[in-house]
Order: C-alpha cells, then sequence, then structure tokens
C-alpha cells in the first residue's frame, strides 16, 4: 500500500509516475496531492496539523523523532508520515487517543533530564520543546537517567549544549545537505549521544545556519547567546542586502540596535554575512542642512555619478530618473560589466534574463560552475549546488583557474583552465555540449570552425577532460549551468556571453549568470549605465569629488540598506522588500532628487515606476508580500516578468589572448565577506590577507607575514601575505571587501599580474 | 432680554426662621466680660493637668510616646513595598539573579532595564541592571515575579538622597558581601509583621 523512498527500482517507478494526482483521506477529508509526495507533505498542504520534532522542510525526512506517526488503514503499526509516500486512496488517521499515547511517550523521553534553565534559555518563547510539551500535557518527569558530565562547548561562531541537546539531527542535516560544510555529525552513544564538530579548526560560519533551525537552545549563536531573550525583540522583515541572493532575513532588534538576524530556516537558508554581517547601520546622523546644501551644489556642477552595487532599486531608479534631467553620466563597474553581459547573452537566448533559478539547480542531475569561485562569490548558489549533489547525487564539473578546497566534497570532476582563457573555455565547452545537438546550419558552422586542438593548448584544458565531462552527462536528466565575475569583467565578455547563450538555448541547459553581489541584477536592469567618467564627480558608496556615504567617510551621509525601505533584485529573479530596522535622522537620496527637480514625497513611491518593460511590475511598496506559506512556497515581493529580445547577435570566433602568468591575484572575497558593508561587522572575522599557495610564495618573493603593496585600477591595496596551504599554484586571493570607498572602483579583469610597488 | 432678571436673586418666597440669638455685647465692658467668661474654664486646668503629666512622665519617668527619628525608626511590614534589594545565594555569595528578564517584561511602568552576556564561564551574566525610580510605581510585580527570589522589596524607605542614581544601579541594591550574613529572606506578600503579637489588641467590644 505505500512505498518506501530507498531502493533504486522504486525511484525509477518514482520518476515515472511524478506529476500524477492522487488522491488520500486524512482525518475524514479528502485530499488531493501528487504522486511522490508525503502523507506529511499532503496534510500540510491541506490544512492538517500532524505534530513533529525533528522534521525540517528543507531537508530529506530525517525520521529521529516518531512524533508525526499516524496510522493508515489496513496497514499494521504506527507509519511515519514524514518520509512515507502515500498512495492514492489511502484512509489515514492522523490524531487518535493511541497516537496521543504514543506522541505523549516520545514527549516524556525528550523531557528526561533536560535542564529546567528555561529562564536564561535563549531558545524560551520559541521552543518547540516547550511547546510540545504543554501541547501533550506534561507535568512532571516521569523517568530518569543517569546524566553523563556534558560540559558546553564553543565552537566560534555558534555554542553547543549537549545537556538541551533532544538529538533531532536538523543541524547535522542542514549542515550536510544545505550548507555544505559538513562540520557537524552526530556521535552515537545511546543517552550520552551528541552533535559533535569535527571541523571546528575551520570555524564555519555557516553553522549560524545549523544553529538557526535547532528547535532547543543547544545550538545557537555565541554572539547572540544570552543577551535577549526572544519575546523581547522586535522583528524586522527585509532581505538579504549583501550576497545578491535576496533571500529573507527578519532583524531582530531592541532598544535601536539589531541583536540577531533570524530567518525562516524552515524552508530558506541565508548567508553568512547576512547572519552575522548586520551591524553596518550609519549610525548617530543627523539632518546636516550644509552638508546638504553642498551636496545640491555638487550635483550641479557634476558630470557622473559613480555608485557602488550596494544601493536599491528605487534609488537606482532615481539616479536613472536623475541621468534624464540632467544628463549625468552613471558608471557601476560591476553592474555595467553585467549589463553587457547580460544584453549580449540575450541577444542568442532571446529572453531579457538568464533561464535558471535556484530551485531548478537544487533540482538538477548535472551542474557546470565556470568562471566564479562560487562558494566565495555566491554562497546561496553553492547551497543550491550542494543540495542537488547531496539529494539528486548531481555531478558537479568545476572549471576554474583555482581549485577550491571548500567545495572539493561535491565537485566529481575539476577542471582547470588558465587565467584569462575564459573565451576558449566556454567555446571547447559549448563544443562539447552541443556535439550531437540539433543545431541551425550557421551555429554548426561556427562551432565545426573552431580550432579545438589550439583551444585546448591555450586554455590548458585536455580533450579528454571535456570527453569524460560529456560521458558523464549522458545519463542525466536536468543540466545546469552556472557562470560566474570572471567572464563579466573579462575582455571578450560578449562573445563569451553569446556562447553560453548557446549553451541555454541548443543543449537544454538551464543557466544561472550569477549577478554582483549586493543590488547589480536590479542596477543593471533599471539603470542606463555607461562606461567612462566625465568632469566632476559625485560617489554614492564611492570616492568622488563629493562623495556620498552610507558607511561614513563621505561628504553627505545616506541610510544604509538596513535603515531604509525600498526593493532589491535577487539571483533568483525576484523583487524583494527591504525594511526599516533601524531609525535614521538624515538626508536621503530622495530629498537630493526632490531638490533637483523630481517631485516625489518618499523614495518607496518609485517601487511602482520601476520599469515594466525590465520585466518589473507596477505595485505599489505597501502591497510587496514577504512570506513562506505553510508548503514552503515562497510568496515575497514578485518575480520579474519575461521579456522577449530581438535575436540578432551574432558569435565571433575567439580571439588569441595573452595569457598572465608569473605570480597572479584574484580578486576575491572570503564567504562571510561581500562589501565595506560587511567589512563593519564586529562578529565575522576581519583579516583580508593576500593569501597564497606555496608556489606563489616562491614566485612572488614573498614570506608569510610579509607587507606588500600593489595596484590594481589605481587602488594601492597594501596586504599582509599570508601562507594556504589548502591552495595550489602561483594564484593568490586577494580581498577588495575592506577598501571602503574603493572597493566599487575596481573593474578591471578578476585575474593581474602581481605588480608590487614600494616595499 | 437684559441679564437683570437673572441677577434678581429675589424670587419666591423665603421661609427663613430667625433664631431667637442673645444681642452680641455693645459696650467695651461687657464685651471683656464675655471674653472672660468664656476663656477661663475649669476644663482648662483639666487639660494642662494631662500635658504636664505626660511631660513629667516623659522627661523624667522616662515614658516617652513619640519615636526620635531620625535616631530612631519603627519596624516596618514586610509587605511594605521600598526601594528594591537584590538578593544573594547564601552558600556561594553570588546574586541570585539568572537574567531571565521576566521583571523587566512584566513591569507596567517601563522602569526596569537590564542586558545580558554569555560570560567566560558560559554562564548568562547581568552586565547592566537599571531601576527608573522616577517612574517605579512600587507594585511589587517584578518581586512576584522573579523566578529566584532575587529582586525582593526592601524597606529602604528613606528615598530622600542627592541623586537619583543612588538607589538605580545593581550594585546599590544588592546586599553587600560582607554584610550577608544579615540579609533578610524576603517573607513574601501575605507576611505579618515581625511584632503582630504585640499589635494585637482585644477588641472594642470586649471592653
Amino acid at each position: 500500500m505505500l512505498l518506501h523512498i530507498d531502493g533504486g527500482s522504486i525511484m525509477s517507478s518514482i520518476r515515472k509516475n511524478e506529476q500524477k494526482a492522487i488522491t488520500i483521506t486524512i482525518d475524514g477529508k479528502s485530499c488531493s496531492g501528487v504522486f511522490g509526495q508525503t502523507i506529511l507533505q499532503i496534510a500540510r498542504e491541506n490544512g492538517i496539523y500532524i505534530p513533529t520534532m525533528c522534521y525540517l522542510t528543507k531537508v530529506l525526512p530525517i525520521a529521529s523523532c516518531r512524533m508525526c506517526v499516524v496510522d493508515v488503514e489496513g496497514v499494521d503499526g504506527l507509519i511515519l508520515s514524514c518520509q512515507e509516500r502515500a498512495v492514492d486512496g489511502a484512509v489515514v488517521t492522523t490524531q487518535n487517543a493511541e497516537l496521543y499515547k504514543e506522541r505523549q511517550n516520545i514527549m516524556k523521553l525528550y523531557n528526561v533530564n533536560h535542564p529546567l534553565e528555561c529562564g536564561v534559555c535563549d531558545q524560551s518563547g520559541e521552543c518547540d520543546l516547550q511547546n510540545k510539551t504543554m501541547e501533550f500535557g506534561l507535568e512532571g518527569q516521569n523517568f530518569t537517567a543517569k546524566e553523563p558530565s556534558r560540559p558546553v562547548q564553543n565552537w566560534g561562531f555558534v555554542s553547543y549544549d549537549p545537556a538541551l541537546c533532544i538529538m533531532c539531527e536538523k543541524c547535522v542535516r542542514v549542515s550536510t545537505e544545505i550548507t555544505g560544510d559538513e562540520a557537524l555529525k552526530v556521535k552515537f552513544g545511546g543517552y550520552s549521544s551528541t552533535i559533535e564538530n569535527v571541523k571546528q579548526d575551520k570555524n564555519f560560519a555557516t553553522l549560524g545556519e545549523a544553529a538557526s533551525v535547532c528547535p532547543v537552545g543547544a545550538l545557537v549563536d555565541t554572539s547572540f547567546k544570552y543577551s535577549a531573550n526572544a519575546w523581547e525583540l522586535t522583528k524586522v522583515p527585509s532581505s538579504c542586502p549583501h550576497c545578491g541572493g535576496g533571500h529573507d532575513v527578519t532583524y531582530e532588534t531592541k532598544n535601536g540596535k539589531v541583536y540577531r538576524v533570524s530567518n525562516e530556516a524552515e524552508f530558506s537558508t541565508m548567508c553568512s554575512a547576512s547572519r552575522y554581517g548586520f551591524d553596518f547601520v550609519n549610525e548617530g546622523v543627523t539632518k546636516d542642512k550644509e552638508a546638504f546644501n553642498k551636496a545640491i551644489e555638487a550635483f550641479s556642477s557634476a558630470k557622473s555619478i559613480i555608485f557602488s552595487k550596494e544601493i536599491s532599486n528605487e534609488e537606482a531608479l532615481i539616479l536613472q530618473k536623475l541621468k534624464e534631467l540632467k544628463g549625468y553620466k552613471l558608471i557601476s563597474n560591476e553592474a555595467r560589466a553585467y549589463q553587457k553581459f547580460m544584453s549580449a547573452y540575450s541577444s542568442i537566448s532571446g529572453k531579457a534574463l538568464y533561464s535558471g533559478t535556484e530551485d531548478t539547480l537544487s533540482k538538477s542531475r548535472a551542474i557546470i560552475v565556470l568562471g566564479t569561485r562560487i562558494n566565495d562569490d555566491a554562497p546561496t548558489i553553492k547551497y543550491s549546488i550542494n543540495k542537488a549533489s547531496k539529494h539528486h547525487r548531481a555531478r558537479v564539473c568545476y572549471m576554474h583557474p583555482i581549485e577550491d578546497n571548500n567545495i572539493q566534497n561535491i565537485v566529481t570532476q575539476f577542471i582547470k583552465y588558465d587565467a584569462m582563457s575564459e573565451e576558449g573555455v566556454v567555446a571547447l565547452l559549448a563544443y562539447t555540449l552541443l556535439k550531437d545537438k540539433e543545431l541551425p546550419s550557421e551555429v554548426r558552422a561556427i562551432l565545426d570552425d573552431l580550432d579545438i586542438g589550439n583551444l585546448s593548448a591555450e586554455s590548458n584544458i585536455g580533450e579528454e577532460e571535456l570527453e569524460t565531462l560529456r560521458k558523464s552527462l549522458i545519463k542525466k536528466v536536468g543540466y545546469s549551468l552556472v557562470v560566474g565575475a570572471d567572464l563579466y569583467s573579462h575582455p571578450r565578455a560578449e562573445n563569451i556571453a553569446k556562447m553560453v547563450a548557446l549553451i541555454e538555448k541548443y543543449a537544454g541547459f538551464n543557466v544561472i549568470c550569477v549577478p554582483p553581489a549586493g543590488n547589480g541584477m536590479g542596477i543593471s536592469l533599471i539603470c542606463d549605465l555607461d562606461d567612462t567618467v566625465e568632469g566632476a564627480t559625485i560617489g554614492y558608496n564611492v570616492k568622488g569629488d563629493f562623495t556620498l556615504s552610507a558607511f561614513g567617510g563621505g561628504d553627505l551621509d545616506m541610510p544604509s540598506l538596513i535603515q531604509q525601505e525600498g526593493t532589491l533584485t535577487s539571483i533568483g529573479k525576484r523583487v524583494v522588500p527591504i525594511n526599516v530596522a533601524l531609525n535614521y535622522g538624515g538626508y536621503v537620496l530622495n530629498n537630493i532628487a526632490n531638490a533637483l527637480g523630481l517631485n516625489s514625497q518618499y523614495t518607496i513611491d518609485y517601487t511602482k515606476q520601476l520599469p515594466i518593460e525590465k520585466g518589473f511590475k507596477a505595485i505599489e511598496f505597501d502591497f510587496l508580500p514577504n512570506s513562506f506559506d505553510i508548503t514552503g512556497k515562497e510568496n515575497r515581493g514578485y518575480l520579474l516578468s519575461e521579456i522577449e529580445v530581438s535575436q540578432d547577435g551574432t558569435i565571433e570566433e575567439p580571439v588569441e589572448v595573452e595569457g598572465i602568468d608569473g605570480a597572479v591575484v584574484y580578486n576575491c572575497n572570503p564567504q562571510e565577506h561581500f562589501s565595506p558593508f560587511t567589512a563593519k561587522s564586529k562578529i565575522l572575522p576581519n583579516n583580508p590577507y593576500l593569501l597564497g599557495s606555496k608556489q606563489f610564495s616562491t614566485a612572488s618573493k614573498l614570506n608569510d607575514g610579509d607587507s606588500v603593496k600593489f595596484v590594481i585600477d589605481n587602488i594601492e591595496f597594501t596586504r599582509v601575505f599570508k601562507i594556504d596551504t589548502s591552495l595550489k599554484g602561483t594564484i593568490a586571493l586577494n580581498p577588495t571587501y575592506d577598501m571602503g570607498l574603493s572597493t566599487a572602483l575596481l573593474s578591471s579583469y578578476r585575474f593581474s599580474r602581481l605588480e608590487k610597488i614600494g616595499s | 432680554m437684559g441679564l437683570e432678571k437673572f441677577k434678581d436673586r429675589n424670587v419666591g418666597t423665603q421661609n427663613y426662621i430667625k433664631l431667637d440669638l442673645t444681642h452680641p455685647p455693645k459696650d467695651g465692658w461687657s464685651k471683656f466680660k464675655q471674653v472672660l467668661s468664656r476663656a477661663v474654664q475649669p476644663e482648662l486646668f483639666v487639660g494642662l493637668w494631662v500635658t504636664l503629666r505626660e511631660m513629667n512622665n516623659a522627661l523624667f519617668r522616662g515614658k516617652m510616646h513619640t519615636t526620635q527619628y531620625p535616631l530612631e525608626k519603627l519596624p516596618i511590614s514586610p509587605r511594605y513595598r521600598a526601594i528594591h534589594d537584590m538578593l544573594r545565594l547564601l552558600e556561594s555569595g553570588h546574586y541570585r539573579c539568572i537574567g531571565c528578564g521576566l521583571c523587566e517584561k512584566i513591569c507596567i511602568s517601563n522602569c526596569i532595564s537590564m542586558d545580558t552576556r554569555y560570560d567566560e564561564n558560559q554562564r548568562k551574566e547581568v552586565s547592566e541592571y537599571t531601576i527608573n525610580f522616577g517612574r517605579c510605581i512600587f507594585c511589587g510585580y517584578c518581586a512576584e515575579v522573579c523566578p529566584e527570589l532575587a529582586i525582593v522589596h526592601g524597606g529602604r524607605y528613606e528615598n530622600a538622597s542627592e541623586q537619583r542614581a543612588s538607589f538605580s544601579l545593581f550594585e546599590d541594591m544588592l546586599t553587600p558581601i560582607d554584610n550577608l550574613n544579615l540579609q533578610q529572606e524576603y517573607q513574601g506578600f501575605g507576611a505579618i509583621s515581625p511584632n503582630a503579637d504585640d499589635n494585637i489588641k482585644k477588641t472594642p467590644l470586649a471592653y
């Protein structure tokens, strides 16, 4: 009558029956679902409550608590509704005296020796154990056990109290299936089982995601621990301003200070930057009339506005409107590169945006990652890849000049290519993936014209490596390709974009072109950006002749993204709202715009004016939803509509480029950092070292601990060099997040030769 | 119509009854006689005698009835709700407060504010604790809700100080560590005063 999820043949039969509608009866109510769904999923979709302790929607059923037991007619014994797939016509009972007794007994066992420290426990007030203990009417502890010594452990970002732990294993699953750090493991031992951190030396910030799903107070953020009670905090829903993922965040504030950031952890996962990088508020700003007048003056004499990508869609629209009004040049380097890349991309694909989503990515069976250090550039995309790897045993091919040890556990094939040879790599990839596909003759002609041997030699990719890749993809269904920032800043970015688009169009790949962190995608859609600066400049979060800054140090203060209302555009092609978590007393960009001739009372009046021709919708800010439904369906903001564009792009032949040899630096922030805003965090480690291998140390004649000065794009970096033994080759990682008002001025290709200056 | 009609109070018929009082004295001599007859009565000396007797008792026989405040203070009821006391554990001397925040939450005049932190011993430590006595209405909810009997109302009713801050810090309210042996356990809201027995009197009917 019921199928268990294990077993290959069963899996294939499930796949065949997918999308087939079924009807089951739960507690006398006829409920419809889809074949392959579990009883619990169908019950929740139909608003029927089944108590659970260990069930976490975003991971596979854990089945450690047995609270979700139900009775199924004709089946002996109790059934775990979280992992049993429903079959058509099943009759399920979720509440009766026997089930109540069973669940009550489970709760009795959970309460054995559970410390009565609710008064100080951080989870108190939002604790599943408290709730269920009340629900099942337990007034005392009926059993006891000899309590082993279980000291509290401080693991850096999180601390673990084994005495409070109920061994639901949610944290272990998140660490394995979602964030992929694989740091947490279960140490089995009957009553004295605990969770252990097997990678304590690494101090992963992603453990915060594991802590966020803890139903009790066993695993909590060290930074938050014992600092406030759950019920004292005011919750302000918003979206991540850092990584570009735009995932949901909730700022929890008290007395004008953010105490922690939480999220809808049942369904979504945050990047570590938004979990711990929340203290970027621009504090103590008042209305400085004099500075404001100077700003107006500066705006009237300026010819260009340079801005960083950490601004909202509305602010971007204000800048665009100012451009239309006053003829400013708008400069935002990374967003501009992305804009050009996407416009070339859509000239082949015919759609304004890429086709992939995080959801299709996490369900892919084969994934190629190209031109991005994905674990650092877009952690939430890496979570999706990890999910695909763990849930669907996806093949992950990682193509990059530098191997990344942090994703070794999910990468099945690493293809190393030489920096600067991306165009050749994409050409080779297109050639390989489109080899046996039906193609229009002109596309086929371009691919046939490629000098594969030459490209292979130039990029240093062996033909047999590509052959292995092609073969490994043959039997799979559902492919994804993730491309990133290395390609956008490449001198041949546009031709690369067109070839990536070929792969989307003809090889059936879901492509995700990871937008620059912050609101890079929003800016690239809204603003008509320019390439070169002209005349006097206004800088917004960037050093200009007159500087507006949300992180201090400028001529006029601006609110940070935690202090303003507006929307951001996310990797998931979604327009998501941000809200005011902390007050701001100064002037905002809208005040300047009004003084310059625009007319709008609030910044959010621009929300409904966002360009419809780019996919935005004319919806008022106040009507943007920000929630998930019970089944985990995201109902936040709105999805950008799909816009058709003309397919008039022509693909050129790859051009031979000069490789970069010797000691090379690669501009890449660590996973927890994205911008000067995250650099302000007191919780995240702030060690902007130049990290390189021993080999790099030899090539650059730098020793561990040496200070080195070098220049990229006229920005002078002074870095301490550290040897990272996990790295190989002669490419070092150079963080850029801490460069304050200079960070957003970087515009060139991410790899560059190390040009030391001074000593 | 003018206001005259409203101002006219001689409306209706008045039925005042005039009392038949003696006429006030007219000349100086009869006025003097009246004063003298009213002032000099034997009862004056009865009253003066009581005063003299009690003065004699107080000064010479040691039967003083007034409390010599501030040298002398009366015992107050344990139910009296004055400035709060923060109690310590008798065994370890550590303060009892666990930082649960219930007093802060329950306070109806919003005058308690506290901050806690994760300390080096991996315990919850109260890092800041103040009560704004300008707002406190001494309702006693904080003491009632405290699960550890850590915050209680003390008997310190002398609220005059150069600064209000003299009362409001955790350390000021906390039992001094060297006076730990003198720390009084809070008797609770229904407690009777320590001299309750002495205060028992016969009911008036029994006289």
